[in-house]
């Protein structure tokens, strides 16, 4: 009698688990093709599939330590395009596998910098190598009044940052664009704390005054290391943006108040049972049929979570005091009207403001436009695209039209086009807010965010790398 | 890293221990159907490489596969295995990053029951195993089915095997049409207790056994079902294949025996039927049609041509699903309508209008052409003001100016049609031509027909073999006249053999009605059993003692079998010698092939199993009726086998030689209209013409002196 055979699925789970015995090659084109075919999606798992895989390919990539730390960080940067191009293409519509690559690449850049930053500081002859890549982020070019040291976006800087004294100034101009009302205390307050982060990210940043005293060992600093830092500082960022997002649901989410929603978001479950502990309110839940009704009915009778390896358990909004009457998608015009605030999580924001969200968000919005009821998007940084939408229709993923009429149904399958599309294209000015989880923001200041947090010459990953790295729109 | 993430780390790598002590999960692909419903172009390419959708067909099956998490694939090719072995040589299959280990196996199986059998020989598997089809594509999740499966292992290990089925509701274009099969299933256990196959035009009528009725509460008769060929089996499923050596296939030949065996083995075999997800066959033109169709509706998401399954493709989805490659060429005035897919580098002139067609790369489509529903694969040429319907045009087919090609006709690779031809809906032009018993896989080039391709053109009318007697298949659905037509043309080939199945027919009629009158009247639906039986047994008989043959088995043993299949399946004595005949005859042409020489291969064969011969053709009565007839089987079983009239010479000589045919039965069998019948008949029994005048010969000279001519 054989013993009884495993025949799972692959997944997320599966892939994370893969990763750690397989080889790099494997790993990429086991994530390609799961990608390919659809069984890592959404953004959050696509996200952190991309960021553990890059992870993997930074630790294995063999450089040599005669190697000059400029040329090493070129071989990164190369490399993990060419990986990022080849993940991008499995399915451009994932952009969070894109969003990313991109972020990985700002580390590997960020960390040339530094170092380069302290190369000029401690011995002149550092500094000619690093000048190839010293023009890559032009001081004059960036809006922002900062050293090149200072380019670390907010949330990669680890709390021995904020100790430092003299990048006070440029942290706060950096978060100037949070600057409305509460949020940008809430933001400088959790930034201040950093309880607020995760507990072991505590990073050997470069910059760091240990790395002054001993010149030998700044000018062999391993790149390799860095970047693995930073990445894991990625990781650790995506495992708490949920979290980081509901820290300012009180903030939005007042007692008495209708809110609707949408789908069986995982951010927008733990907004509103942060601000259920403390406020009384009413939840109206449009079902998200045909693709996500069943896993919106789950969410709201047993709560959610557990699924995935890094997903906490939550309990159900009920059984913590709040109404939540659960809709028929037809029937959100008609309820609009009672509504205070709408709160939506979409796949991805776009550059310009404008989201890629379950099928029926698109309804949604519109619907709450002509009642001018505010639209709040909650977001993770993560989600935040450096693209803009020239076509629209090619952003859109087509479904499995079986969800809406069933195969069985054969006239139904030999005489109807059946489509199924999964997400809809938002257009920006139905959007109110946007709540990171760096804080809230509004639409016309998306760019900034998007502006630290990407590298212009990243932006177009299927762009040839320009020779030595001088490409500087 | 957050302990929290660590935590999630351990708990997933002690499960991975965990799992690495467990059976990895295998798959057996049977690249080869064993079937010829796709000639003519598999005259030249394995059915597996055939594109659906741009795409071959192989790559939907190990795709299915990959995400079923299957761990270890076993691939069996019969026909074209270089071209198979080549082309997954360059797939990422074969990587080191592909996600299972793919093993190529080379057989010479002829049906899935051989490959199977040899499978259980070489013993390469452990545990239980997916077993698919290289034509399958399906999106269904597998872990259901397989936790179904094996917690009826656990419970019942007699429990053999799985078979997943879809549902279809009533109408669907995506069910078999010809052959539709009804599974009695018991919905309590799941347990598939009968099974039938209903051929269109016949009475539905279903034969349960009393047993099943008594034993079952309650039995769901499901006719709604698509059979996509995907079994989860167990182990003992080879084991049974090879204590029964007749199953050849896994629905005629395992299911209906294990469930006549159930009161012996009490060996189970359960269903899961699904209503969600996709999973269907490319069995025939008709399912390529379909499933054609379901790809680019996006059914069988994600496996549709967005996805890009070949790493060098890059289509791109459009509005009302036209797909789109790089690097294509519209005119300006051309027109895409909905569900098209257009590969790469292909060019479309002004004015034409493509609607509802598939197009391969790098094709060159003219100007004002139209295009419906047709199927156009990589590298064609279409001319100016052509029309083309629901048809095939093949690789590098050219299609000339102002030409029709009727909805059904199928044009095979490199074809040229001339300008202003018009091609009817029931054609299957191809330029190869198979090379009979030579070796499956060489074709040459066959000779141009003028007629049907037009002056200049090149490619001929394929012929249609007497040995396949699987319908011939059309694209076109619901044209039943069409198909009759086309497999009373096959018939109509050999003469010997069509005469032979009506005679066969018409006894087993008349014998029916003389025992009971009651019969009489449901006649014309008995008969159609009978004869499917006769074919059966005739298969089967053939099939096994070949099989015995060359594994050089004791005579009596193959008597033995072949007397029990006789009683088993009430066959007449007539279709014993029929197979004995064949049977003899294909092992020494397969001797032949192998280059020894006709009159050793005779002799190696013909007197040491003299025994079947003379078993089944009596020589001591005033009657060579029989000897007679033995000598036309041959005779007709020779006439497309290599160096058959050398065989043939040699068989009689043999025959005359062992007193296994006298010289009566020789002369009579020449005088036979039956023997003389086509010019091939006379070709295939040229040589032998001296032998029978020297027996005849002989004979009329002196009776009482012996024979010592040669």
């Amino acid at each position: 009698m054989p013993a009884p055979v495993v025949g799972q699925t692959p997944s997320l789970t599966t892939f994370l688990k893969s990763l750690k015995h397989s080889p790099i090659e494997t790993s990429i084109e086991l994530l390609i093709s799961l990608l390919r075919r659809r069984q890592i999606s959404h953004s959050r798992p696509c996200a952190l599939a991309t960021a553990h895989l890059l992870l993997r390919v930074v630790a294995a990539e063999r450089l040599k330590p005669t190697t000059d730390s400029t040329v090493a960080a070129l071989r990164l940067i190369e490399r993990i395009r060419d990986v990022g191009r080849r993940l991008v293409a499995a399915q451009p519509r994932e952009m969070a596998v894109g969003n990313i690559v991109r972020r990985v690449l700002g580390v590997v850049r960020e960390v040339v910098e530094e170092q380069g930053d302290g190369g000029e500081e401690s011995s002149g002859g550092g500094s000619e190598p690093m000048s190839p890549l010293a023009p890559a982020v032009p001081q004059d070019l960036r809006p922002r009044p900062r050293t090149p040291g200072d380019a670390t976006p907010p949330n990669f800087d680890g709390p021995s940052d904020i100790a430092v004294n003299s990048r006070r100034p440029a942290l706060a101009s950096s978060t100037s664009y949070a600057g409305q009302g509460p949020q940008s205390t809430s933001l400088l307050s959790f930034l201040e704390h950093p309880l607020g982060r995760s507990p072991t990210a505590t990073p050997s940043t470069p910059g760091t005054p240990s790395r002054k005293s001993t010149q030998d060992k700044q000018e062999k600093l391993d790149i390799k290391a860095e970047v693995i830092d930073g990445i894991k500082e990625l990781l650790d960022e995506l495992e708490v943006v949920d979290t980081q997002i509901a820290e300012s649901a009180l903030e939005h989410i007042h007692s008495g108040e209708t809110i609707l929603t949408h789908g069986s978001s995982q951010t927008v479950q733990k907004f509103l049972t942060t601000a259920a502990r403390k406020r009384k309110f009413t939840v109206v839940h449009a079902e998200g049929w045909p693709n996500d009704h069943e896993a919106t009915h789950a969410t709201i009778v047993n709560g959610g979570g557990g699924t995935g390896i890094e997903d906490e358990k939550w309990k159900p909004l009920t059984s913590m005091g709040v109404t939540v009457i659960l809709i028929p998608d037809t029937a959100i015009f008609a309820l609009m009207s009672r509504i205070n605030k709408v709160l939506i999580s979409p796949h991805i924001v776009l550059a310009n403001g404008s989201l890629l969200a379950a099928a029926g968000t698109s309804t949604i919005a519109l619907a709450a436009q002509a009642h001018s009821v505010p639209v709040v998007v909650l977001a993770g940084v993560y989600k935040l695209s450096p693209v803009y939408p020239f076509d629209t229709q090619e952003l859109i993923e087509y479904g499995d039209p079986s969800k809406v009429v069933g195969f069985e149904e054969g006239e139904f399958v030999e005489g109807v086009d059946v489509g199924n599309p999964v997400l809809d294209f938002v257009e920006t000015e139905t959007v109110g807010l946007f709540v990171t989880n760096l804080g809230g923001c509004a639409r016309g200041y998306l760019y900034r965010v998007v502006a630290d947090h990407y590298r212009g010459e990243d932006v177009d990953l299927s762009a040839a790398a320009a020779p030595n790295g001088k490409t500087v729109a | 890293m957050a302990p929290k993430a660590k935590k999630g780390a351990n708990a997933q790598k002690s499960k991975g221990a965990e799992e690495e002590r467990e059976e990895p999960l295998q798959a057996v692909v049977f690249a080869d159907s064993f079937e010829t419903r796709f000639a003519p172009f598999t005259l030249e390419r394995p059915r597996c490489l055939l594109p659906l959708a741009n795409t071959p067909l192989v790559e939907y099956t190990l795709e299915f596969l990959a995400n079923a998490g299957v761990e270890e694939v076993i691939l069996y090719c019969g026909n074209h295995t270089d071209q198979v072995e080549e082309y997954l040589k360059h797939s990422k299959w074969t990587r080191d990053t592909a996600p299972f280990s793919l093993e190529i196996i080379r057989s010479d199986a002829r049906s899935v029951g051989d490959a199977m059998r040899d499978l259980d020989q070489k013993q390469l598997i452990t545990g239980d195993f997916i077993c698919v089809y290289g034509d399958v594509v399906a999106n269904i999740q597998m872990e259901a089915a397989l936790a179904a499966h094996r917690t009826r292992r656990e419970k019942n290990k007699k429990a053999i095997m799985t078979m997943v089925l879809r549902e279809a509701g009533d109408f669907h274009r995506t069910k078999s049409q010809n052959i539709r099969p009804v599974f009695v299933v018991d919905p309590a256990t799941e347990r598939c207790v009968h099974y039938e196959q209903m051929r269109p035009r016949e009475t539905p009528r279903l034969d349960i056994a009393e047993e099943v009725l008594k034993e079952h509460v309650e039995v769901e008769v499901r006719e709604d079902l698509i059979d996509c060929g995907i079994d989860i089996c167990t182990p003992e499923v080879l084991a049974q294949y090879t204590d029964n050596f007749d199953w050849q296939v896994p629905r005629r030949g395992f299911l209906y025996g294990v469930l006549k065996d159930y009161e012996t083995n009490q060996l189970t075999v359960h269903t899961h039927i699904t209503s969600e997800g996709y999973a269907a066959r490319v069995k025939n033109l008709l399912s390529y049609d379909a499933i054609s169709k379901d790809v680019v509706s996006r059914w069988t998401y994600p496996l549709c041509p967005d996805v890009n399954m070949l790493s060098d493709q890059l289509y791109q989805l459009q509005k009302g699903n036209v797909y789109q490659e790089d690097g294509i060429v519209l005119a300006r005035s051309s027109v895409i309508n909905r569900k098209s897919v257009l590969g790469k580098a292909t060019s479309v002139g002004s004015e034409s209008v493509i609607s509802n067609s598939i197009i391969g790369r790098r094709c060159v489509i003219g100007k004002r052409v139209k295009i419906d529903g047709a199927y156009i694969w990589d590298d064609a040429r279409i001319g100016d003001d052509a029309n083309i319907k629901k048809a095939i045009i093949a690789n590098e087919a050219s299609v000339g100016k102002k030409c029709h090609i009727q909805a059904g006709a199928l044009i095979s690779y490199g074809v040229s049609i001339a300008e202003g031809t018009t091609v009817t809906g029931s054609s299957r032009i191809t330029r190869a031509k198979r090379q009979r018993r030579q070796s499956k896989d060489q074709t040459a080039e066959g000779p141009t027909n003028p007629k049907i391709v037009g002056e200049g053109g090149a490619g001929y009318e394929m012929e249609v073999d007497e040995d396949e007697d699987d319908l011939v298949e059309t694209l076109l659905s619901g044209d039943i006249y069409n198909m009759r037509k086309l497999s009373l043309s096959a018939d109509s080939i050999s003469t010997l053999d069509s005469e032979d199945e009506d005679e066969d027919l018409e006894d087993s009629s008349k014998r029916r009605s003389s025992r009971s009158e009651s019969f009489a009247s449901i006649g014309s639906d008995e008969s159609g059993d009978t004869r499917r039986k006769a074919t059966d047994f005739h298969h089967e008989a053939a099939a096994s003692i070949v099989d015995a043959l060359q594994k050089n088995d004791d005579v009596n043993n193959i008597q033995l079998e072949l007397q029990a299949l006789k009683l088993a399946s009430n066959a007449e004595d007539k279709q014993v010698r029929r197979a004995v005949a064949v049977a003899l005859m294909k092992r020494i042409a397969g001797l032949v092939e192998s280059g020894m020489a006709p009159k050793d291969a005779v002799a190696k064969t013909v007197p040491p199993n003299q025994l079947l011969i003379t078993r089944c053709v009596t020589t001591d009565k005033e009657e060579y009726s029989e000897q007679v007839e033995f000598l036309l089987y041959m005779q007709t079983d020779l006439l497309h086998r290599q160096q058959g009239d050398k065989i043939l010479l040699f068989a009689c000589n043999t025959l005359a030689h062992k007193d296994l045919v006298e010289a009566e039965g020789f002369e009579q069998w020449w005088e036979d209209p039956r023997s003389s019948a086509t010019d091939e008949l006379q070709a295939v029994r040229k040589d032998t013409k001296q032998l029978v005048d020297v027996l005849v010969g002989d004979d009329d000279d002196d009776e009482d002196e012996d024979d010592d001519s040669e």
